[in-house]
């Protein structure tokens, strides 16, 4: 009798969990979760599916997409979760790219003295890198007309993508851009000589 | 008149010129990689290598030992665990003023995302499409699964 029962329990089992399994999702399941960058902002990644919006804005936020728009759910994730779940992914992640600002004389592409020790830490930078890049972003202060120092900003990294490349650099790939006066240092006026502003920005990546 | 419109448009044809072979073909290079790592790139599929140049449409496949790490032209930074289909749909960046558009596709598998340049200029210049979502990224850091119980690719 306790045996017929017993049977009769393992029989129901099965049976439930072959249902379970018949109404489990067939379309995809997905995870997205939000994180602190490195320097432990957060910021914001809005999911949408169909109608249903999901707005993750903190550390560790998570949307879980099922089958249907209504199967969307908010949660929070602990770290261990999100470090199991995505580990080869985390590893693979590029290093951190590096940034060095070189000043430059007004009106020229002339590099000053102070910051030419900052081409050594360009080229020891590189030499850390596994598979390095560089992108030099020339800038101007706000004298003169966007076009003029948009030229200005090209010629100042273009001058400085010739002295790293005769230097032993160890890559080749160089990439160079002027942003002329858009991307100010220190915010002015239009019309204002800033020594500040008037520099290149090499990112090593 | 004439002359200054041919001069113009000689102009014009100077810019595309210099423009073109960063704008229209390498958008980013692999930095990171282990085990099998293919590009799917106009229909043909090649073993993918670091240092590899990535190019708009581009399709990152890694099989069950691979994984990937990839920087992009605007400083945005993918990576991508094994058993993954990331396509990198579309992509457009103006180095001077950062306007631009990034696009990509998680068919399954994982992706991590460091956003740079383009998300920052503009909050809606960023999406990341998977089967059933759009992710718009106002920045800076996530991830994202998509596990296909069904579909083969």
């Amino acid at each position: 009798m306790i045996l017929k029962s017993g049977l009769r329990a393992s029989a129901a089992l099965v049976l439930l969990s072959l249902v379970t399994a018949c109404a489990a999702p067939k379309g995809p399941s997905e995870l997205i979760v939000l994180l602190p960058d490195s320097t432990g902002k957060v910021g914001t990644v809005i999911v949408s599916n169909g109608e249903n919006k999901t707005v993750l804005n903190k550390a560790l936020a998570a949307a879980r997409v099922g089958e249907g728009p209504e199967q969307t759910q908010a949660v929070t994730l602990n770290q261990e979760e999100v470090d199991k779940t995505f580990a080869q992914a985390l590893q693979a992640v590029p290093p951190e790219p590096v940034s060095f600002t070189l000043y430059f004389a007004k009106g020229s592409t002339d590099l000053l003295a102070k910051s030419k020790p900052a081409m050594r830490m360009v080229l020891l930078e590189v030499a850390s890198r596994q598979v390095a890049e560089v992108q030099v972003t020339g800038h101007t202060d706000t004298v003169g007309r966007l076009k003029t120092n948009d030229d200005l900003a090209l010629k100042r990294a273009r001058a400085v993508a010739e002295m790293l490349k005769t230097r032993d650099l160890g890559t080749k790939r160089i990439l160079t851009t002027g942003r002329g006066e858009r991307e100010l240092l220190v915010p002015t006026k239009d019309s204002v000589a800033e020594p500040l502003n008037r520099r290149v920005e090499i990112i090593v990546r | 008149m004439f002359m200054r419109t041919s001069l113009m448009i000689t102009a014009l044809i100077g810019t595309f010129l210099i423009s073109a072979p960063l704008a229209l073909a390498d958008i980013g290079q692999i930095k990171t990689l282990k085990g099998k790592v293919e590009i799917e790139r106009a229909g043909k599929t090649l073993t993918a290598e670091a240092g590899d140049a990535l190019e708009q449409a581009d399709t990152i496949v890694t099989g069950a030992d691979g994984q990937l790490g990839m920087t992009f032209i605007d400083s945005t930074r993918m990576s991508s665990g094994p058993n993954s289909r990331i396509e990198l749909s579309r992509f457009r960046f103006n180095s001077t003023t950062h306007d631009g558009e990034f696009n990509t596709r998680v068919k399954r598998g994982t992706l991590s995302v460091i956003s740079g340049q383009i998300a920052k200029r503009s909050p809606d210049a960023m999406k990341v499409m998977t089967p059933a979502s759009i992710l718009g990224v106002r920045g800076t850091r996530f991830l994202v699964k998509v596990d296909d119980a069904g579909a083969g690719q």
